[in-house]
């Protein structure tokens, strides 16, 4: 075999390696010539990249349905009883005082915790309107840590022209799939960047929703806003929940449903939330 | 060391909706999906002083549910949880939807399954968890180069099957997991 490979196995992997982004510098160099000058290759790792794409488009999504109160009591309920207690061989009188001391604050525990659990969003304006926020703050849990793909279209550019024509693309496909104007906020005035979008699914019988994330310049922290076309009932109150320690304020306008999520304090996440209200798209048809 | 800190619980929730992700795509069934997000988390829990707190949880935990599947395999006896009638049931389903993209989708979902696990899971560690290949060898136990080579076995078979090139792996065997 000619080139920079051995074997056509030795092939494979490296191309496989060079599509996800695991080859040293080097070697990438090496490869990626190799590929300019054999096109019927590079068409294949064409390939590879699209059932990978399709692949984390059908599988990805999974990661933001709520999780099960179950799953979510076994980990806040179970105590282990596979770990060798650590009063072993100290007497009987040791072994009772410390099940009883033990067993109190693991009951005292359980309780407390189970209690506020998910108070607000459970409660959030009523059955259709909490499990769209749920989605929304589920989202942003899911990707906000992303360090390599936080956003499925990335609107940095090597141009501030490249940057727009990103922009561009992103919000003409968000409205497109999500059926109502998707504007991108600009938040740099709060000091926040837009990094890019995603489209997310929205609970069944709804179209789908759309996530936009912004990055605090030179920073690290990130807020999302998700948007979706609102169900008919949903409530268009401008309201405020939080979840731990991330917060979201939600609301309907002009025949759009927006939460803003944000590991913020109250005051700076409301700033946003407004900035974002006062830039949203006015009403195409004011409904009646 | 008795009692598992509340921040550990804590962190083990926030793996959850990943956890069960990978769950899914490796098994298909939810509900054995769920049954082994179970397993782990109890083990997890049960075995909560042995996590480093300079790791990765979710690398950890996705570990120690590949581990759990490992064992589930090796005790029904099979190499491959490719259940011909639950394949079909998920195709129904999948068909059923009228939104979604019925073909692409649904071809994906049953090659993936026919894919040996040792190059489905590096595959979907990869390529859907946006694992580094590095987190993947930590998470399966085997070296990076194995990663690398089970990963591009894995698109190679996946592409032939969802070509129609080998319908059934006896009629034509998949390359040799090395």
């Amino acid at each position: 075999m000619s080139g920079p490979f051995s074997t056509p196995d030795e092939r494979d992997d490296a191309l496989s390696a060079w599509l996800d982004g695991e080859l040293p510098p080097e070697r990438r160099a090496q490869v990626e010539a190799w590929l300019h000058e054999h096109p019927e290759e590079a068409a294949r790792v064409r390939l590879w990249a699209a059932d990978r794409d399709a692949l984390r488009a059908r599988l990805a999504p999974g990661a933001t349905e709520p999780v099960p109160d179950r799953l979510q009591q076994l980990v806040w309920q179970h105590a282990p009883e596979a770990a060798p207690p650590w009063w072993q061989g100290r007497g009987q009188w040791a072994a009772a005082l410390a099940v009883f001391v033990l067993g109190g604050l693991a009951g005292a525990g359980a309780t407390w915790r189970l209690q506020p659990a998910r108070p607000v969003l459970a409660q959030a304006g009523g059955s259709g309107n909490s499990s769209w926020v749920q989605r929304a703050a589920l989202a942003h849990s899911v990707y906000v840590p992303e360090q390599r793909h936080p956003v499925e279209v990335a609107v940095a550019g090597k141009t501030a022209e490249e940057s727009r024509a990103q922009e561009d693309h992103l919000s003409r496909w968000l409205t497109r799939r999500l059926n109502v104007p998707v504007k991108l906020f600009d938040l740099r005035e709060q000091g926040y960047e837009l990094v890019g979008g995603r489209l997310l699914p929205d609970g069944a019988g709804a179209g789908p929703g759309a996530q936009l994330m912004y990055q605090a310049s030179g920073g690290s922290t990130r807020v999302t806003v998700y948007l979706r076309k609102p169900d008919e009932a949903a409530p268009t109150a401008f309201r405020y929940e939080r979840d731990g320690d991330v917060g979201l304020f939600y609301w309907v306008e002009a025949g759009t449903g927006y939460a803003l999520a944000g590991s913020l304090p109250r005051e700076q996440l409301l700033a946003l939330a407004e900035a974002i209200y006062r830039q949203q798209p006015a009403a195409a048809s004011a409904p009646k | 060391m008795s009692s598992v800190p509340t921040s550990f619980r804590q962190q083990l929730l926030g793996t959850i909706p990943r956890l069960r992700r990978y769950a899914r795509s490796l098994l298909v069934d939810a509900s054995v999906a769920d049954d082994l997000v179970q397993t782990a988390l109890e083990r997890a829990l049960s075995h909560w002083h042995q996590f480093d707190q300079r790791r990765d949880i979710l690398v950890w935990v996705i570990s120690i549910a590949h581990n759990a599947h490992m064992d589930n395999l090796r005790r029904g006896g099979r190499l491959s949880i490719v259940d011909p009638q639950e394949l079909q049931a998920e195709q129904d389903l999948r068909g059923s939807d009228p939104g979604a993209d019925v073909g692409l989708r649904m071809d994906l979902v049953a090659a993936l399954q026919r894919l040996p696990v040792e190059q489905r899971e590096p595959l979907l560690l990869v390529s859907v968890e946006e694992l580094s290949y590095a987190e993947c060898a930590e998470v399966l136990r085997i070296p990076i180069g194995t990663v690398m080579s089970r990963i591009s076995r894995g698109r190679v078979a996946l592409r032939a099957l969802l070509d129609g090139r080998s319908p059934a792996p006896a009629a034509q065997p998949l390359r040799r997991v090395v």
